[in-house]
């Protein structure tokens, strides 16, 4: 940025601006003040430059504006960045590994086009047909080829960790238990709708979540890989 | 006033001698560190101590109450300049000189407290004196976010107006009148001189008038706002209106002295002086400006800290008011306490946020190179991992064979074997080793013999040998007790005595280890 010097009243915009972004339960309604600062930012260049900048010092970086509100990201070693530790605690390697699967799998799943990126329309998931997704990925993720410790390998690894799991285990009150791939894409259902990511439509049936602008925004971040590219690529034969 | 000198000497000096005697007391601590200096190495003759502490404080006042006040570090170095110019020989000694200055200010003698003297009060005629303690600060450390920095206290202040307690309000009238004299005089130079001094009582007004507030805003009752307060704001309050009024009147003289037909020394000086006094009437503005504050402060201060609910632990006796009551109060009520107390206590919470790459990164990151090393630890064939630590290197193990060798052809004296050790890097570990090895096989572990736990690695070198007390004692550095007989197990005339303590026998101390550390060593493959 320029040395233009910004107005104090401005900058104390900006981080109020900053402060709804971080609260994920604030949303930018009609006639309230996070809406009205939304609103300056689309609009007013200088304003948006004072909140960039701003960001920018805090170690994060401003993703996009949707309707839902102003979306960011972190910079990975910033205070704001999420730690492995803030997920939860009990994750051993293989744990670790479907996670990353299944969040790979629904966003490939949600957007298997890069128009779907600018796509405002919100995506549907349920939990079953990720999980039948992604079995029937397991195949082409298997045979992605790539060294030792590549993300290509990982994704082989993870595939055979997903494979070897049974789909369904339950408990004694017959709800899905853990050690199980359908309570693994629960979970990660779960953490997104923590993460302000996804919603739970329970209007649309159990085990149902729309994904918001917020994971859209995320997943256009990504600059992709072998893993997700290739599940995208499956998907694409789905959905002509 | 009951009047220090009881009215012996006379009313009039009796009126003003607690207030001069204090005066006197604030000069001491300089006095004190100028003679405490002496037993620093710092000669007296050299360096102009009570100068440079006189600097100190102006140093200090001169930034305090700005968004950057001077640090430690400034102070130090700033003095330490000084100091290097009173000793141009003695580049060396600069620093230190600086820093016993800046030390004695802070009475670092005692600890960085206040300094303290006893007043002598006589009251009326016929009593006994009543002992009055004095104490007081004139430079302190506080923390701020780029340092230490150093600030003055009231009474420094003072002190670095005038020396000695004098009532600002004449003393800038005096000055008013002299600088008059001098312009109608064109003396610019002493004017100039003069008008800086005046600027300087503004600045340390503001700096006075900064850390009262502070203070205030800390603690409603740390200054009597009811007199003495009220009479200083009056005085700096004239002292502003004063100032601004003749400034005003000086700059048009001067302007009057540059504009009629002067020599251009007289001009140069001229205008010196008026951005002097341009600069000057900046400060006695922003003086007025927290004048007109400070009674507000004073006022929102006492809501908040007086008749408001305390908002603010340390305003609270965490034990008697806090801890106790809630003890007491029933569950419900007692835990909105302890959350709402929980809540502040616990600080900034950040929220996490993800990014999607890095997130999948983090998760799929392979495991550490740990997996492949494992196995090869537990080939290791020792019983206990932990007694590996302080294994002998191969071929200090070795030299200690060859050395110990010598027993199969024969008896041989411990001392003999040790001095057989061939010079090298490793000799003192050797000879360590040979020590122990003739220890153990003085008094062998029994029982972790029979467990099979030695016998595995029970060669010439540990267990193939025995020894036997002889007369003579050891002479050898780092070992006492007598001199062992060493030779092939079994291959030498009567069963040893068994001895009830090596330690009785052998004291080891080679690395000043104690004995027992011989049993940790002893297991050598």
């Amino acid at each position: 940025m320029t040395s233009v010097a910004a107005d104090l009243t401005e900058v104390r915009a900006a981080a109020e601006l900053l402060g709804f972004a971080l609260a994920r339960r604030a949303r930018p309604v009609e006639g309230g003040q996070y809406r009205a600062l939304l609103d300056r930012y689309r609009s007013e260049l200088r304003f948006r430059d004072v909140v960039d900048t701003m960001a920018e010092g805090l170690g994060l970086e401003v993703l996009g504006t949707p309707r839902s509100g102003l979306v960011l990201a972190p910079d990975p070693a910033g205070p704001f960045a999420t730690r492995l530790g803030d997920l939860r605690s009990t994750m051993d390697a293989d744990d670790r590994l479907v996670f990353g699967l299944v969040l790979i799998g629904i966003a490939a799943y949600a957007y298997p086009t890069d128009a779907d990126f600018d796509d405002p329309e919100t995506r549907l998931v349920e939990v079953a047909t990720i999980d039948g997704f992604i079995r029937a990925a397991l195949g082409t993720l298997g045979s992605l080829a790539g060294v030792e410790g590549s993300a290509e390998e990982r994704a082989r690894a993870a595939a055979q960790v997903y494979a070897d799991l049974p789909q369904l285990i339950t408990t004694q009150t017959g709800r899905r238990a853990r050690g199980c791939t359908l309570k693994a894409v629960e979970d990660v259902c779960g953490w997104l709708v923590e993460q302000g990511a996804a919603r739970e439509a329970a209007s649309l049936g159990p085990d149902t979540f729309h994904l918001t602008d917020r994971f859209r925004l995320l997943v256009a971040d990504s600059a992709g890989g072998g893993a997700l590219d290739a599940l995208r690529d499956l998907r694409r034969e789905d959905v002509p | 006033m009951t009047g220090a000198y009881g009215g012996v000497v006379s009313p009039a000096a009796d009126a003003s001698a607690r207030d001069r005697w204090r005066a006197l007391a604030l000069t001491d601590p300089v006095s004190r560190l100028v003679r405490n200096a002496a037993h620093a190495g710092i000669d007296d003759d050299e360096y102009d101590l009570r100068l440079l502490a006189l600097a100190a404080v102006d140093i200090v006042v001169g930034s305090m109450g700005f968004a950057r006040e001077a640090t430690l570090d400034d102070v130090v170095d700033e003095l330490a300049g000084l100091a290097a110019r009173m000793a141009p020989h003695r580049p060396d000694q600069a620093r230190d000189v600086a820093q016993t200055v800046v030390r004695g200010l802070l009475n670092d003698a005692h600890e960085q407290r206040r300094f303290t003297y006893r007043f002598a009060d006589l009251g009326a005629p016929g009593e006994p004196a009543r002992w009055e303690a004095y104490s007081f600060r004139l430079l302190s450390l506080r923390e701020a976010e780029y340092g230490p920095v150093l600030v003055a206290s009231d009474q420094a202040v003072t002190l670095f107006l005038h020396g000695l307690d004098v009532d600002l309000e004449d003393a800038d009238r005096a000055l008013a009148h002299v600088l008059q004299r001098q312009l109608d005089d064109r003396r610019f130079d002493a004017a100039a001189r003069t008008a800086a001094q005046a600027e300087r009582t503004s600045v340390g007004m503001s700096a006075m008038l900064a850390e009262l507030l502070d203070a205030t805003r800390r603690d409603v009752g740390s200054h009597d706002w009811e007199r003495e307060v009220p009479e200083r704001l009056l005085r700096a309050r004239r002292h502003v209106e004063s100032r601004i009024a003749e400034d005003d009147r000086l700059l048009e003289h001067v302007q009057g002295g540059l504009d009629a037909e002067t020599s251009p020394e007289v001009r140069a000086v001229s205008g010196r002086i008026v951005d002097l006094l341009g600069r000057a009437r900046q400060v006695h503005l922003d003086l007025e400006r927290r004048l007109v504050g400070a009674r507000e402060v004073f006022l929102s201060a006492q809501v908040r800290q007086r008749l408001a609910r305390r908002r603010r632990l340390r305003m609270l006796a965490l034990r008697e008011e806090l801890l106790l009551p809630v003890l007491e109060l029933p569950r419900a009520e007692a835990a909105l306490v302890a959350s709402a107390f929980a809540d502040r206590a616990l600080g900034v919470s950040v929220p996490r946020l993800v990014r999607f790459d890095d997130l999948v990164d983090a998760l799929w990151a392979p495991p550490r190179a740990r997996e492949a090393a494992e196995p090869e630890i537990e080939l290791v064939p020792d019983v206990d991992v932990s007694d590996d630590v302080q294994r002998y290197p191969e071929q200090v193990v070795a030299a200690a064979r060859e050395v110990l060798g010598a027993a199969a052809d024969g008896e041989v004296r411990l001392s003999e074997l040790l001095a057989a050790v061939p010079d090298g890097p490793d000799a003192a570990e050797v000879t360590e080793l040979v020590l122990l090895s003739a220890l153990w096989a003085f008094a062998p572990d029994v029982a972790a013999e029979a467990e099979g736990e030695v016998a595995a690695e029970v060669d010439v070198l540990a267990g193939g040998i025995e020894a036997e007390r002889a007369d003579e004692l050891l002479d050898v550095p780092g070992v006492g007790g007598p001199d062992l007989v060493v030779r092939l197990r079994g291959g030498a005339t009567g069963a040893t005595e068994m001895p009830a303590e090596p330690a009785d026998v052998l004291f080891v101390d080679v690395h000043g280890d104690a004995y027992s550390d011989a049993y940790s060593r002893e297991t050598v493959s």
